[in-house]
Parts: structure tokens; C-alpha cells; sequence
């Protein structure tokens, strides 16, 4: 019965890696042998074009879907409900070894405060980190945990809805299908390993923290953000990003812009709040005076400018909100977090 | 004599030894044979913990300034780059760090000292300043880690 399985969707790493590719083989080869799981396998998510038969494939998969992909959970949720792959997060029980139990005041769970995501199917997406163990066990273990949980939340799910089909069929006169179709296998493993995609550059943006300020489509100048018929924000024209760019990451007040392949965790979509597995640059607190995310990000803007033959703008655009307000409007928690570094007195 | 303090960063307690002087760039300063002996504080070894990779870009015998870069460390928490906390002539590293940075984990106000500059410590401060910058600036800090930008 379709609503018992699970699709499980391992999105290989960018490159031939191999002992990326040993694990991403021997997490396959068990799971294959898993009871209750269709597992499938895509080229690096990221890089994914709209036509690529793998995203079409992704966008195939109806009910409840676990991705193992070597990217942070946070980048691969949101790149998932950019290419209109929605669901609820499933929370995986896999925690990073590098976690540190013993920051338990960093984990603190703040209350989501973004505008959330738009549209999202009664399913819930799993998204595990290939980079946190480099033992299969681990995850096939995972899946089934995870397996189990979408069964009993399905059943009970099954069990609330039953005497409440015919009232819905009333009200709504149509009738929705309960039962969503089987996802098809359409692709063997060994396939997906010839179709490669090309490496792409864009920002994914966690629709849970944004907050549709509008400070990245009023700094990014290269028109890559645009806003929908409801002004919500949105990643427009992705391909009009530079590569290597995060600068409207660090305008970004919430941290609700990633760069999935960035090469600070931060940027790249590593858990809130969590100081666990990032490297933290502790330079300012070490004496240095380094640049802070808005001059960094305006140096990254100046840069791209100039690359394509445009003038530099240095501080002058796309920051005039916060400029011309200051002292007026109250601090955000970028303000604040830049007053407290450079208050630091070091 | 002056009782030692302890500082404590949350639940983790990071004890300050009396017998030196500290920077607020979260170094620990003792005269020795006429130099003076650079180290990380507790505090800042429990912000990185373990030390992976130690780097210096200036070699023994450079004159180097005040808030002057002069190397790098990578540990599995964090990296930074590292910087002057006096005005001197740098007399040597800790030859034992060079080959293995963990002594900076193990006994950082013992064997894990970092380098040695003849210079002078006007730009130290005494243990119970360190304590009041620590005290000061823990809130700061925190916010920053949890920013992390």
C-alpha cells in the first residue's frame, strides 16, 4: 500500500569522490534490501535544472520522502521547496557528531518568526546529512526510524480522516485523493550516475526565518530577487547570480539566505544557533579588526560589479534603509549583533 | 598573595592563574628570564577546544607590533587568525607546538605556552582586570557565537 512506503531520495555529492561515493554505494546496496523503502538516486540536488529527468523525478514523489544529500538539512529542505518540492520538516533523530551536548544553551529552539513557506502538502521531508558519519548503518538505521514514524503518522492520520471523508466530499464536492498513487520507479541507480549536472551558483532562502524585509532584493543589484503578486520575496532570476557571491547572505538581518556550497557553515545552511559543527572565526575576539558581514558583503558586491564593467556603489545602494533610518528605527538583530562585536574593545 | 579566580562561561568554569598577567586578546603573560611567555587563557581554549593546525607567518627574531598578524589556528570548533599582544622582538616559539599543538589543550598555562617576545607587558592587565573583561564582555560574546556571522 503506497501510504506504508517511503521514498528515499540519496542526491550524490558534486565530483567523483571516493569515499564519497563508497558510502553513497553501500547506503543504496542496504537500502535496497529495506522492506517499505524506495530508494532512488540523484545527481548533487543543487546543481538540478528544471529539466533534469532527476528533479522531475523528485517532483514525481507524492507521499512522505527521505533525502540524504551532502549538504547542510537546512539547505537541502529549502532547495527542495524552491523547485516547488514542498512539504513539512521532518525532524531527523540523526545529530551531528560534532554536535556538543554540552552547549545546551545554544539549543535553544527560537520560535520560528518567518513568513514559512507557501502551499505545503500534508507530507513531511527528512533531510540527512551525508557528511555526518561515514558509516551506512547509520542512516539505513535512521531511515527505518523514520519509516516507522510516517507509518504511524499516516495511520492515525487514516484513522482521523475516515468518518470525515463524506463531509468533505459535500462541502468541497470533489473528491481529493485520499490515496496519493504510488511514486514510480523510474530511475536504477546506475543511471543517474551518467547524467551529471552542471555546477550552478543561487541563494535558497529559508522561508522559516525570513521575515520579507526586502533588504536583499534592495542590495543585491544584479536582479536576482523579485517579489510575487502577494509581495512576497523570492529568488527571481537565479541564474543572474554571481558565482561565489554571498553578499546579500550578510545583509540578510534573520541568516535566511544560503549559499548551499558557501564555505562557511553559517552561509551554507548549518543548523541555527547551533555554534556545534561550524568553525566559528573567533579573530575579532582574538585581537583582530576584521571586517564585519556589511562592508564584507559590500566588497562582494563591488567586486562583481566591477568584474562585469559596471562603477562600484561601495555603501551607497541598497543599504539606504537602514541608513537613512538610523538612529530612528529600532536595532535589528543584525545592528545589534555588529554594535556587540565592535563594542568588544579588544 | 592573591587567591586565583575563576571565570565561569556558563557551566564551564574557566580558572584564571594568579601568578601572571593577562591581554584582552585572551592571552596570559609571564616574565621568564627576562621575556615574556605568551599562552592562551582557559577561556579562549574552551571557545576553540580542540587545536587542530597552528601556523605562524613571522619567524623567531622578526620585530612585530602591537595587534601585528602572526599566524593562524584552525581547532574543531573554530579559526582565527592570531595577533600580537605586545609591541617586541619575538625571541621564540614553543618548539614542542610546533609539532603538536595539543599541549595547548592539555596544560595551557604550563607546556602549551605559545611564543616569547622581549618586549614590554605595558599592554598587560592584571588577573582580576581580565576577570572584570571577561565579566563584561561575556554577554557580547555569546551573541556573537550564537550569530555567528
Amino acid at each position: 500500500m503506497a501510504r506504508n512506503r517511503i521514498t528515499v531520495v540519496l542526491s550524490q555529492a558534486q565530483g567523483k569522490h571516493p569515499a564519497k561515493r563508497a558510502l553513497e554505494e553501500s547506503v543504496v546496496a542496504a537500502l535496497l534490501m529495506e522492506p517499505g523503502v524506495e530508494v532512488s538516486v540523484v545527481p548533487y540536488l543543487y546543481d538540478l535544472g528544471p529539466d533534469h529527468t532527476g528533479r522531475m523525478f523528485l517532483e514525481s514523489v507524492r507521499g512522505d520522502m527521505v533525502l540524504l544529500s551532502w549538504l547542510f538539512p537546512r539547505a537541502a529542505f529549502w532547495i527542495l521547496d524552491r523547485d516547488g518540492i514542498k512539504g513539512h520538516w521532518g525532524e531527523s533523530q540523526l545529530k551531528s557528531p560534532h554536535a556538543d551536548a554540552e552547549d545546551d544553551e545554544a539549543k535553544v529552539p527560537e520560535p520560528p518568526k518567518g513568513i514559512g513557506a507557501l502551499d505545503v502538502p500534508n507530507r513531511h521531508i527528512y533531510a540527512l546529512d551525508m557528511r555526518d558519519f561515514n558509516n551506512h548503518e547509520v542512516y539505513v538505521e535512521e531511515v527505518r526510524r523514520i519509516a516507522a514514524e510516517c507509518r504511524e503518522r499516516n495511520e492515525k492520520k487514516q484513522k482521523a480522516t475516515t468518518p470525515a471523508v463524506p463531509a468533505s466530499l459535500v462541502q468541497l464536492g470533489l473528491v481529493t485523493h485520499d490515496e496519493p498513487p504510488a511514486p514510480t520507479r523510474l530511475f536504477e541507480p546506475e543511471q543517474m550516475l551518467q547524467a551529471p549536472a552542471g555546477r550552478r551558483w543561487y541563494p535558497v532562502i529559508d522561508y522559516s526565518r525570513c521575515t520579507n524585509c526586502m533588504e536583499c532584493i534592495d542590495f543585491c543589484l544584479f536582479g536576482v530577487y523579485g517579489v510575487n503578486g502577494e509581495e512576497r520575496i523570492l529568488v527571481e532570476n537565479q541564474d543572474n547570480c554571481k558565482k561565489g557571491c554571498p553578499a546579500c547572505s550578510r545583509v540578510c538581518p534573520e541568516q535566511a539566505i544560503i549559499f548551499p556550497d558557501y564555505k562557511t557553515a553559517a552561509i551554507a545552511g548549518a543548523p541555527i544557533g547551533a555554534i556545534a559543527n561550524l568553525k566559528i572565526d573567533l579573530s575579532k575576539l582574538f585581537g583582530g579588526s576584521e571586517k564585519d558581514a556589511v562592508s564584507q558583503a559590500v566588497l562582494e558586491r563591488d567586486r562583481e560589479l566591477v568584474a562585469v564593467g559596471r562603477d562600484a556603489v561601495g555603501t551607497a545602494v541598497g543599504l539606504a534603509k537602514r541608513q537613512s533610518h538610523h538612529g530612528a528605527k529600532p536595532k535589528d538583530d543584525l545592528d545589534s549583533l555588529i554594535d556587540a562585536l565592535d563594542s568588544l574593545d579588544i | 598573595m592573591t587567591e586565583p579566580l575563576t571565570f565561569m562561561m556558563g557551566k564551564f568554569p574557566a580558572p584564571l592563574q594568579a601568578n601572571r598577567r593577562y591581554c584582552k586578546n585572551h592571552m596570559w603573560c609571564q616574565t621568564t628570564d627576562g621575556v615574556l611567555r605568551f599562552g592562551f587563557t582557559t577561556y579562549a581554549v574552551r571557545l576553540m577546544q580542540d587545536v587542530y593546525f597552528l601556523d605562524w607567518e613571522i619567524n623567531e627574531g622578526d620585530t612585530i607590533a602591537l595587534k601585528q598578524k602572526i599566524g593562524h589556528i584552525e581547532t574543531s570548533k573554530a579559526m582565527s587568525d592570531l595577533f600580537a599582544p605586545t609591541t617586541g622582538t619575538l625571541v621564540r616559539f614553543n618548539p614542542e607546538l610546533l609539532n603538536d599543538p595539543s599541549a595547548i589543550n592539555v596544560d595551557m598555562y604550563g607546556n602549551g605556552w605559545l611564543f616569547e617576545i622581549a618586549g614590554s607587558d605595558a599592554e598587560t592587565i592584571s588577573m582580576n582586570d581580565y576577570h572584570a573583561f571577561l565579566e563584561a564582555g561575556w554577554e557580547k560574546t555569546q551573541n556573537m557565537l550564537k550569530g555567528h556571522m
